[in-house]
């Protein structure tokens, strides 16, 4: 199984052996006999199970998705992403991480990648994310294996347990990774909380166990 | 973390970094420095534009670069310099006898010893000579070594290797040929298209940069459509308005 | 008192135990437990009413009081975060370059003298004083620059952080400055310090 190497705050290597699924973009450079072949997209017809309306949202949503290139051969492959700060994450057997799709620079093949629907509440949690511009459809992976995230700034982890209540900006969230639960709801005052500018009033709850991924910035990437 | 103690012209390091994201330079000797980079000084500092320059007898031998030309200015006097860009890993290096092509936008100051051509790739500077020069890099600077393909967007420089050529992937190219003939030529990714290096030598990178608008390049395309006619021209139009429809997402 | 700490050089902490701190909105990325943000205003007293000094500084300095119990993580822009401690001396700082400070401390608005008509800031600057802690944003790590009568300073206004101790603050507007700013973009102006105290600068500008 491939490792990845942190070189710096913003660039990870990989010696291929077995393939690595990236963000389009997010080969820097690379040695040896490598190809690049566009790769499928993530959760492509299933989004959980969601029919009708929801699927259709699903659907377009999934447009947020990035499109995602296999790594194959022998050599080593340098990913990074405009600058952007990355954390390498392991994920074992039976854990299940939920990332925002355009903060996953890449992952090792062993991991199935599909997504997931964050929205609690209803069509009107949905409607409200997406006036807000907020996505609300991430990628969930699943299996064995590291992904590589990407934040504004690096991310911190907040633990996740019972004992906790942990409130995220959604701008500012990376991952979750664990049985946690993410929920959009909303919260009087939170509009100061997270600046009158972004025009959002909604936050999003984590609960359950695990770890929340949360970058230095408010800003998306 | 306590506050940083303050420095003053005596405590500044003497041509070497403040931290990995300041430098400051000495002006006892006389430095090109790219428009925008000073932060701070202290002493009797005067930056002039190379056309204005009391010294563009010199400055015309050693900077020989019409296209940059209007972005830099040499720095002179007595005192202590801090230069930073963007807040960007900032590095130093010294060529002796040798010569290295950096990327223009990642070249923020150089002695005035060295020289200073365009590369034959757009938007590269070779030096030449014996002297320092300061880099500054999205993340600190990767070394690497050929034979290894780049994506043209993570690529800082190279130094005491041959000059690279493009490399089209294999896959790219097969569907490429297959296209119709005047489809345009999207190639949006380093996936698709790299900079390929071969040979001994050394290659510098970074996470690539936000392909921000580099006015040299901006000015070259522009001196170059005097050269086209009108079939030329409407080409170049539809290829912007794509581009442009493109890059609204 | 909240205490501030911080849990990385681009996060800061925020511990309430019941009691109160003051960030700018908007930087709040995360929080444990019970917190309640509630906007607030410049405050200050003396001379101008606190409304008509928020009209004056635009938009630029947006004050939050939150108060519970539990941590706030407060961050903006992955900006590098420095924390000063004022010892009933007073920092003039840049709003834009405020995080967060003890709600001990008196905000005010000072006039800061005209500035050159190209230039996007306000003619006004923000000063914090008293006892406490002040979180301040830097791009890239700030550096603290000393000047003295033997040594003033020059420095770009889009670098400049804040200032502190007796100092008086220059504009420089000759000519060949208007060369070391690139053309397309930056202020027509430099800023120069001279007397006693302390400059803080960060490596990029805005």
């Amino acid at each position: 199984m491939p490792g990845f190497e942190m070189v710096n705050s913003k660039v990870v290597k990989v010696r291929l052996g077995s393939p690595v699924i990236a963000r389009r973009g997010a080969m820097l450079g690379y040695t040896g006999d490598v190809r690049f072949v566009p790769h499928g997209v993530p959760g492509g017809a299933g989004a959980g199970g969601l029919g009708g309306l929801a699927g259709g949202l699903a659907r377009r949503m999934a447009g947020e998705h990035e499109a995602t290139m296999e790594a194959t051969g022998q050599g080593e492959v340098w990913y990074g992403f405009r600058g952007s700060h990355v954390t390498i994450v392991d994920i074992a057997p039976g854990q299940v991480m939920l990332v925002e799709a355009d903060r996953l620079l890449c992952h090792d093949v062993t991991l199935q990648a599909s997504t997931a629907f964050i929205g609690q509440g209803g069509m009107r949690a949905a409607v409200s994310g997406m006036m807000s511009g907020q996505g609300l459809f991430t990628t969930q992976l699943s299996g064995q294996g590291s992904a590589v995230l990407l934040s504004h700034g690096e991310t911190f982890s907040l633990p996740i347990d019972q004992s906790r209540n942990v409130a995220v900006d959604p701008q500012a969230y990376v991952a979750a990774l664990g049985q946690v639960k993410v929920e959009v709801s909303a919260k009087v005052g939170w509009r100061e909380a997270v600046g009158k500018g972004s025009g959002e009033a909604i936050q999003l709850r984590c609960t359950g166990s695990g770890t929340v991924f949360v970058q230095a910035s408010e800003e998306k990437l | 973390m306590t506050e940083p103690a303050p420095l003053n012209p005596y405590t500044l390091p003497t041509d070497d970094n403040v931290n990995p994201y300041a430098f400051c330079v000495d002006l006892s000797q006389q430095w090109f420095m790219r428009k925008g980079a000073m932060i701070a000084y202290y002493g009797q500092a005067k930056f002039e534009a190379l056309a204005a320059t009391s010294m563009a007898g010199f400055v015309a031998t050693r900077f020989s670069s019409p296209l940059y030309a209007m972005d830099w200015v040499v720095a002179q006097g007595q005192g202590k310099v801090v230069i930073g860009d963007r807040g960007h890993d900032i590095n130093s290096f010294d060529l002796e006898a040798g010569n290295l092509t950096i990327r223009a936008n990642n070249l923020l100051s150089f002695a005035t010893s060295l020289e200073l051509k365009q590369s034959i790739v757009p938007g590269f500077l070779t030096l030449y000579g014996t002297g320092k020069f300061i880099a500054s890099s999205n993340g600190p600077v990767i070394f690497a070594e050929p034979p290894m393909r780049v994506d043209p967007e993570a690529l800082v420089g190279w130094a005491d290797t041959p000059a690279p050529c493009h490399h089209f992937d294999a896959g790219w190219m097969q569907s490429f040929l297959g296209m119709a003939a005047n489809s345009m030529l999207g190639i949006n990714s380093g996936e698709e298209r790299q900079m390929d290096f071969v040979g001994e030598g050394t290659i510098l990178m970074q996470s690539s940069e936000i392909m921000s608008e580099d006015p040299a390049v901006v000015r070259m395309i522009e001196s170059q459509l005097g050269g086209l006619g009108t079939g030329g021209l409407q080409r170049i139009n539809h290829v912007t308005a794509q581009r442009l429809a493109a890059s609204q997402q | 008192m909240a205490r501030f700490q911080l849990k990385s050089s681009r996060v800061l902490q925020a511990h309430l135990a019941g009691d109160t701190a003051r960030a700018i909105t908007g930087a709040m990325v995360a929080y444990e437990g019970d917190i309640s943000f509630k906007s607030t205003g410049i405050g200050g007293s003396g001379g101008l009413g606190a409304a008509v000094k928020r009209r004056m500084t635009g938009e630029s300095l947006q004050l939050m009081d939150m108060k519970g119990s539990g941590v706030v993580y407060l961050a903006k822009g992955a900006m590098e975060i420095q924390l000063v401690q004022l010892a009933g001396d007073k920092l003039s700082v840049e709003s834009s370059s405020l995080l967060a400070l003890d709600t001990d401390l008196r905000t005010d608005v000072a006039f800061a003298g005209l500035r050159g008509a190209s230039s996007g800031q306000g003619l006004f600057t923000t000063t914090v004083s008293g006892n406490g802690t002040v979180a301040l944003l830097s791009d890239g790590p700030m550096i603290a620059l000393e000047v003295s009568p033997q040594y003033p300073l020059v420095v770009d206004p889009d670098a400049f952080i804040a200032h502190r101790g007796q100092v008086t603050q220059t504009f420089i507007t000759d000519i060949s400055w208007r060369n070391v700013i690139g053309e397309d973009s930056g202020e027509a102006f430099s800023l120069r310090f001279d007397g006693s105290g302390v400059v803080y600068i960060q490596p990029a500008e805005r």
